[in-house]
């Protein structure tokens, strides 16, 4: 417990080491679950379930969420667009950071918000209950038949609903650039497929496995290691959502250097 | 029911009943907006209550935003710099057209979310579990409004310090960026520091953004949060969906705003 008289230096310490704790309990966990997928050790049902609850559940928002950022970043692009007059570049413009920063940035933060805030909760209550435990009793690896399902789905969910989301977003931008811009959808698609190179939509999607990876392993994390019951909870996934968002920024920019 | 040969049973379709749902929310969500905005007007603060408030909102939020921003600027400036560099070998205008893109949409946009999901969680925690407690019922046991008592507060925090930490950490993220700009791509600091992009447009819609955000959030996750349902569990949705909503009403707006400010001034 924190005291009243705690000076900067104790608070400061405070706050590096429950980062360590919370970055290390993270690597752990996923060593711990690159051992089982060596030869994979997971529950088929299961994953299955997971993959249908995380990613089919999850097309309506992320569907939502790509047309908006389309028109956005038409809308944002149409300004240079103004300036200097070259409709020609609207694709290039709106495509490029939609494809590669935009999109798969906000379709991740809306799927920590909606998944990975949920498998939190999931599993913190679980935690609290001692269900867990129960698991562990009846010699069931918590580990192979709750944790590895979810996290599997969530980075294989992500990049397919980032394929999804690109589509629409895309749909979204060239709608929008039509309607707003005046600019005509064939000159849309001329200008994004003569400037957008395969690798542009490539680096989006590792990114969003990278994403999904982050997501499922903070909030499996949080999940497993709450503590203080029914409040507890509540804390716990607000932490992971927190360090889920701080994790995708942290991870798209290692990987923005690393993937030019 | 069969007997009334009135009301004819039809088979209501997956179709249908998301739009009967999607229109109850809002029904509910315009019916907490009304409300929020009667109390504002109206209602009494217990002193210290907004202050406490922007404390929580703002103050604790400060350092998770100005991470996150800081590292968006690092991004967007060696992103948006590989491809200046593919197109014009010249980058004396990285630092104008990013400080433009950062006033008009990203800064509040980028930050907005991050509150969404900070704010809008804690809120709707916190006003779930006092439901679930039955504290809300007691709140209207004594006659008063829970959106007075406890939406009003957040909602009045929120617009403030939306505002502030929106400027404050759209000032980490233009930092951050000048010193990417200057690392990577050797552009002189006096040279990325340039304003002669940023026009009234572009701070009007900037800051229209921001006071949209700012009243968005805590009114739709209060919402989330009165509504809750069941016991932890309940708790624990009305959280997620907080996230989920107030994230979307931000999106949502942002399309508006910046088409509106698009039309207006461009």
């Amino acid at each position: 417990m924190a005291t009243e008289e705690e000076g900067p230096a104790a608070q400061t310490g405070r706050a590096v080491l429950s980062l360590a704790t919370d970055v290390g309990g993270a690597a752990v966990l996923a060593a711990r679950l690159a051992r089982r997928m060596v030869p994979p050790r997971l529950d088929g049902p299961e994953l299955w379930r997971n993959l249908y609850r995380m990613g089919v559940r999850s097309l309506p928002i992320v569907g939502v969420t790509a047309l908006f950022t389309g028109g956005i970043m038409v809308i944002q692009a149409g300004v240079l667009i103004r300036r200097f007059g070259a409709e020609g570049l609207l694709g290039w413009g709106a495509g490029f950071t939609t494809l590669r920063e935009v999109g798969p940035i906000l379709i991740a933060l809306m799927f920590s918000g909606r998944v990975g805030a949920n498998n939190t909760a999931e599993l913190a209550t679980m935690t609290v209950t001692e269900q867990i435990d129960a698991l562990e009793t009846l010699a069931i690896d918590p580990l192979s038949y709750l944790i590895l399902p979810r996290v599997l789905s969530m980075v294989v969910m992500l990049f397919v609903l980032t394929v999804y989301g690109d589509v629409l977003a895309l749909l979204g931008a060239a709608f929008m650039g039509d309607a707003l811009l005046g600019v005509s959808t064939a000159t849309f698609w001329n200008g994004l497929l003569d400037a957008i190179r395969v690798w542009d939509l490539a680096t989006g999607l590792i990114k969003s496995a990278l994403f999904g990876g982050v997501i499922a392993l903070s909030s499996s994390h949080y999940g497993l290691s709450v503590s203080g019951g029914a409040p507890g909870v509540g804390r716990a996934v607000n932490a992971s959502v927190v360090a889920s968002a701080t994790g995708i920024f942290v991870c798209d920019y290692l990987a923005t250097y690393i993937l030019q | 029911m069969s007997a009334d040969p009135g009301s004819m049973e039809r088979i209501e379709g997956p179709l249908e009943a998301a739009a009967r749902a999607v229109l109850s929310d809002a029904r509910e969500l315009q019916g907490v907006f009304l409300r929020t905005l009667y109390w504002t007007a109206r209602g009494r603060r217990e002193p210290g209550e907004v202050a406490r408030q922007c404390y929580e909102v703002g103050y604790r939020s400060a350092f998770f935003l100005s991470v996150t921003m800081g590292f968006i600027g690092m991004i967007l400036v060696f992103q948006s710099g590989l491809q200046l560099l593919r197109v014009v070998p010249d980058l004396s205008q990285l630092g104008a057209t990013f400080l433009e893109l950062l006033v008009r949409d990203l800064g509040p946009t980028i930050s907005a979310m991050m509150l969404a999901t900070r704010v809008g969680a804690g809120i709707a925690a916190e006003i779930g579990s006092m439901v679930v407690t039955e504290q809300v019922d007691a709140l209207r046991m004594c006659g008063v409004d829970p959106v007075d008592h406890l939406v009003v507060p957040r909602f009045m925090a929120s617009m403030v310090m939306t505002v502030v930490l929106v400027m404050f950490s759209g000032l980490v993220s233009f930092a951050a960026g000048g010193a990417t700009a200057w690392f990577v791509f050797d552009v002189q600091p006096l040279t990325y520091a340039n304003f002669s992009l940023l026009d009234r447009g572009d701070l009007i819609t900037g800051l229209a953004k921001c006071v949209a955000y700012g009243a968005a959030i805590p009114i739709v996750s209060g919402w989330c949060g009165l509504t809750t349902r069941g016991g932890s569990e309940g708790v624990g949705s009305a959280t997620t969906s907080a996230v989920v909503n107030s994230s979307l009403a931000v999106i949502m707006l942002d399309l508006v705003i910046s088409g509106v400010g698009f039309v207006v001034f461009v």
